[in-house]
Formats: structure tokens, C-alpha cells, sequence
């Protein structure tokens, strides 16, 4: 029987630095690791340790996979050192991914913050491979300084094909843009909120309080999909860390429509 | 399968660890008793407790069981507190004596999570299938045993390839699997077919532990087992996880002595120059069990913790199989240095 726990290798074929503390790193893994599209992977680097990550890649592009990964503890803080050519751990694709083909017919709001951005590229490119099947996709995208944007030039290219908002919490002398939290931008949308879905990844509090606006502008429970962050260990439904309610985050999720989720406690922790 | 149940005599139970012992390593009940036994840490066991224990044929003069469940969970046989990862040894086929009803209980939750579901754990499916499981009838209980108030019966009905009932001369013996058929049948020179009055002499004495354990458990007033879920459900604003978790140590001693319990961690460990990966046993009273990267913490405070680890047994557990992941065992009653009892936490929910 195959040991599911044992990740394979993966190197490093490119490391792009997106933002001061975000770099997206270019894996090439040793067998395919075919993904859906919001699925995650788990990275690891032999005593160091492991964590999950989602693609920010194309799913379409099956020999590589991006990674986009913040500075932010002991795992992402070591992956930061390393260089090119370097060899990782990966295991997965686990979870269930966005539900794209729900989404046919529909218009579609995606939100993100700070680097939440990163799976919903992979969710972006995704759709642009079928874009005729979508009725309208329209991103708005927020982050703390103009310096923490990610994939600014993609942005610029993705423009020429959805409708894009940006904002900032806070500007600098050359940013002419908005200044405000994510849900500052979201009003008066171009979207028919009663045949639209929206898509929001970011950190919880971000997608607390955009979860609450979007109800405000007409979003039904079912229609607001869900990126749940928590710390899966296993991937496979066995560890036990990432229980939320009667799921687990790992197995049921990471995707969830609010309707799902919504009389769950502390979702927002 | 026909049910069929064997009469085994008090001689004869050496003989019986004798064919065991052709295709398994036995392990056996045996009581702490007056000498002690301490264990790693210097803790000294309760002198009227079992331990299960490799079975070295030279040591044993006399076969016995244990009257009530052992201090060690079942799981520990199936997922070790600490494992490498790496490959898949060779195991020894093992066959445990001394099982409990409570312990058959838990391991249907544990086979969810290790058997079921997209992925098996190939590690916890070859023990599975490399082990012996020969369960006794309870003839006592401990004053921390609650089964009966989730209505599992102090005897087991299924789950074990052998099971043993205590006559007050001898044994029945009742097989319930196949691999339990094979062993009956290498060895029927030593089991004669039970008698209408030894099933008879079976069923009065599990009648009578039935009744005495229930007199026993009405002391503490457990709700009903059908309305746990919705009670630990009502109960998250309850004041009872903070006052009871204001005691808590942290040690993980409930997580680990729990019969259900089976979160654990991928790690890594150094052997020589390579990291191979381990699995160690969790605990949700430990402060980081949830801890995400930047800090985020959905279970942060200690009661909050305390309150998960009731959720999962008597919520997440019931939405997902309809099963109660919790045996009534009372080893978390008993290990817990702060007297954390979940009889009064269940009681004191039900009043509120």
C-alpha cells in the first residue's frame, strides 16, 4: 500500500520576488501533481517542517505549479532563504477546490487580500481558459500598501478582459488609486447580484467583514464561497486540526459557501 | 457465521495461551498488584490496575483476565504515541488479551478515521490486520467506569475474534471471527461445547453487572445519551469551560488515555544524518494544536480547547458516523490531575 503521509520531491525552478515579504516559488515535482483549481498542496523541507499551500498557478499547466508565499512563520520564513534548484517536499493536491462549473452562466465577483490573492489567481487564469462560459468576471483586490500588491503587471493584462478594482489601506506619494479596506470598493458594483457569486480569499477578519458586506449588497449565503484557512497537517481527513463544526477544513473544504459555515462558531478566529 | 460458544477450564487457559502464542505474540492483563509497578516518570500505578503486557510464558503461573478495562487504551496497539512514517515494516502479528467492551467501542471510531474515507492509513490497516483481539465481559468495574450511561454494555457483542465470559469455574468462549474460528479449531482438544446452564450462568452474571454498574452511574445523573449532542451543543456559551478549564494543566493526559481520541501530528525526526517523517499523538488542550502561521488561533484560550475536545466526541462525531466518540472508559477521569470529570461537565450542561 502506498504511504500516504510521504510527500515527493519537488525543485525549485524559479523564484520570483513579488512584494517586500512575498515570493512566488516555481515548483517542478518529480510525478505530476494534477490540481482543481482552490485544492491545496502541502510544502515541506526535511527538518523544518511542513504547511499547506494553494497554487497560485494555472491548473491547466500540469508540470509546474507557483506557489506564492508570504513571510510569516517558522516554514515560510526558511522557504524565503532558499535558492533556485533547491529541493522540497510536496504531497497533494488535497480538498475540494473552487466549483467552476457552478460558476457557468454566472457573473463573478472575486475579492482578495494580501496575498488571498494568490489562489484566486490560479481561480482567474482558470476561468480565462473558458471565459465565453462566464457571464462577467470583476475582481477587486486590496492590500496594505501599494508596495504589497501582488502580480501588478498580470494585473494590468487581466484588465484588457474583467473589470478591476484596487485599493489600498494605505497610499504613498505615488498612488492615485483608492484608499480604503476591501469592502470600501465594494459598492456600486457593475454585477446582477441575483444571478452573481462571489469568491473572497484573504485573512479571516478581511473576509469576516467582506462576507458581511456582500450579504448587505444582495449575495445570498449560497452564492459567497470561502477560502477557511486553517492548520491541516494530515490533508486526509485523519489528523484531527482543522475541525470546523461538523467538517474538516482539509476534507470537506477548504471551499465553502457561507451557507455551509454560517451558524458555526467562531468561523472568523 | 454460526454462533457457536465454547467451555474452556481454568487449566486449560495456559493451553490456550499456548496456541496462541504458535502465530502471535500474546499480550496479557496483568494487575500492578503490591510489588508496583512504575512506570517511565516514577508514577505509581494504582496497585489494583492492569497493565497489558508482552506474555513471556516463563512468568505466568496461573491465566487470568482482568475484571475491568486496562490503564492503556486500545488504540496504542494500532497508532504508537510516536512512529516513523517511512516504510512499511514487517509486524509482528500480536493478539491482545484483556480487551474491554468500551475499548471495542472506541475502535469503531478510530476505523473512521484510519480505515475510512478517500486515503486508508496503510500503517494503522496492517496492524488492524495483523492483530488478534481476544475481549473479555467486564466481572467489576471502576468507580470512574460510565459506559452504560452511552448504552454500551460492560460485554462485548461484536468487534473481537475471541471473546471470554467468566464463569465462576472456567470460561466461555465465543468466537466472532474467522480468524477467532481458526484458533478454536487448532486447539479443540481443550474446548468442550458450552452447556444451556454455563450460558445461562453467563447471562445472570452480565445481568448483574448491568444492573450494579447502572446504580453506580445514577450517583453521578448523566443525561441520556440521545441528548448529549444537542446539551454539549446549547452548552458553547456555558460558564463551565472556563471555571473547569481554570484547573487545566495542559498535560494532554485526557487526549492521550482517551480510547477515541486520534489526532496526531506529522513531524519529522532526525535518525543519524537523514529526517524521516514521524507521527506523533496530538492533543487539542495543547495551546498550538490549531495555531495557524501569523499567529491566528481559533481555539487561543484554554477553555475554549476544553470545549473543543467535547465537541468533537459528542458533535462532530454524531453529524459524521452517528456514533458518540466517547466509551464511558473514565481513563480521562482518572488521569486528569486536575479532576476534570466529564460525567459533571455532561450533568452540569444538562441542568443549565
Amino acid at each position: 500500500m502506498k504511504n500516504p503521509y510521504q510527500p515527493i520531491e519537488a525543485v525549485i525552478e524559479e523564484i520570483i520576488q513579488e512584494t517586500p515579504t512575498i515570493r512566488t516559488f516555481v515548483l517542478k515535482p518529480k510525478e505530476l501533481i494534477e490540481f482543481k483549481t482552490g485544492q491545496f498542496v502541502e510544502l515541506s523541507f526535511p527538518g523544518v517542517g511542513e504547511a499547506p499551500f494553494t497554487p497560485s498557478s494555472n491548473p491547466n499547466i500540469k508540470e509546474r505549479l507557483d506557489l506564492t508565499i508570504m513571510n510569516v512563520g517558522r516554514l515560510t520564513q526558511f522557504l524565503h532563504t532558499l535558492s533556485k534548484d533547491t529541493i522540497l517536499g510536496i504531497r497533494g493536491p488535497y480538498g475540494n477546490g473552487y466549483p467552476i462549473e457552478e460558476f457557468e452562466g454566472k457573473e463573478i465577483l472575486i475579492v482578495g487580500g494580501g496575498v488571498g490573492l494568490a489562489p484566486l489567481r490560479s481561480l482567474i487564469l482558470a476561468l480565462f481558459s473558458k471565459l465565453e462560459k462566464y457571464k462577467k468576471i470583476f475582481l477587486c483586490y486590496g492590500a496594505r500598501t501599494p508596495k504589497d500588491l501582488l502580480y501588478k503587471d498580470q494585473i494590468l493584462q487581466w484588465q484588457k478582459k474583467i473589470g478591476v478594482r484596487i485599493t489600498v489601506d494605505t497610499g504613498d506619494e505615488s498612488w492615485k488609486g483608492n484608499v480604503g479596506l476591501v469592502t470600501s470598493i465594494l459598492k456600486d458594483l457593475p454585477l446582477k447580484m441575483d444571478n452573481a457569486v462571489a469568491v473572497v480569499c484573504g485573512p479571516p477578519i478581511m473576509m469576516k467583514f467582506t462576507t458581511l458586506r456582500l450579504l448587505e449588497l444582495g449575495f445570498k449565503p449560497k452564492d459567497i464561497y470561502l477560502s477557511m484557512e486553517k492548520n491541516m497537517s494530515c490533508g486526509l481527513g485523519k489528523c484531527g486540526h482543522c475541525r470546523m463544526g461538523k467538517y474538516y477544513v482539509c476534507r470537506d473544504g477548504p471551499v465553502f459557501c457561507f451557507e455551509e459555515i454560517k451558524d458555526i462558531h467562531d468561523i472568523w478566529e | 457465521m454460526e454462533e457457536v460458544i465454547y467451555y474452556l477450564t481454568q487449566e486449560n487457559g495456559l493451553r490456550f495461551l499456548n496456541l496462541l502464542e504458535k502465530e502471535y505474540q500474546i499480550y496479557l492483563p496483568q494487575i500492578i498488584g503490591e510489588k508496583g509497578i512504575f512506570c517511565d516518570f516514577g508514577y505509581d500505578l494504582p496497585k489494583t490496575d492492569f497493565r497489558l503486557v508482552k506474555y513471556a510464558s516463563s512468568k505466568i503461573s496461573d491465566f487470568t483476565l482482568n475484571p475491568y478495562r486496562s490503564i492503556e487504551p486500545l488504540k496504542i496497539f494500532y497508532t504508537l504515541p510516536k512512529e516513523k512514517l517511512n516504510l512499511l515494516d514487517k509486524e509482528e502479528r500480536i493478539a491482545i488479551l484483556g480487551v474491554k467492551n468500551c475499548d471495542l467501542y472506541s475502535l469503531k471510531i478510530q476505523d473512521y478515521v484510519f480505515l475510512g474515507g478517500e486515503v486508508t492509513d496503510p500503517f494503522y490497516a496492517q496492524r488492524r490486520e495483523n492483530t488478534l483481539i481476544v475481549s473479555g465481559d467486564c466481572s467489576a468495574f471502576k468507580e470512574v467506569c460510565f459506559c452504560l450511561a452511552l448504552e454500551i454494555n460492560p460485554f462485548p457483542e461484536e468487534g473481537f475474534d475471541i471473546n471470554f465470559s467468566f464463569l465462576d469455574s472456567g470460561f466461555l468462549v465465543e468466537v466472532g471471527s474467522e480468524k477467532g474460528e481458526k484458533i478454536i479449531n487448532d486447539g479443540k482438544d481443550i474446548f468442550s461445547l458450552a452447556t444451556t446452564e454455563q450460558i445461562s450462568e453467563r447471562d445472570k452474571k452480565r445481568r448483574e453487572i448491568v444492573k450494579n454498574l447502572n446504580e453506580h452511574i445514577k450517583l453521578h445523573s448523566i443525561p441520556p445519551k440521545n441528548n448529549l449532542q444537542k446539551i454539549v451543543k446549547d452548552g458553547f456559551g456555558s460558564a463551565i469551560w472556563k471555571e473547569e478549564a481554570l484547573r487545566c494543566v495542559e498535560c494532554g493526559g485526557c487526549n492521550f488515555s482517551c480510547d477515541t481520541c486520534h489526532c496526531f501530528l506529522l513531524s519529522e525526526d532526525r535518525f543519524g544524518n537523514a529526517h524521516e517523517r514521524v507521527r506523533l499523538w496530538d492533543a487539542c488542550l495543547y495551546a498550538n494544536f490549531a495555531k495557524v502561521a501569523g499567529g491566528a488561533n481559533p481555539l487561543r484560550y484554554r477553555y475554549q480547547r476544553l470545549r473543543n475536545r467535547y465537541l468533537k466526541k459528542f458533535d462532530f462525531f454524531p453529524e459524521n458516523i452517528g456514533l458518540i466518540a466517547c466509551c464511558g472508559c473514565g481513563r480521562c477521569i482518572e488521569v486528569c490531575p486536575a479532576k476534570i470529570d466529564i460525567r459533571k461537565i455532561l450533568r452540569e450542561l444538562s441542568i443549565e
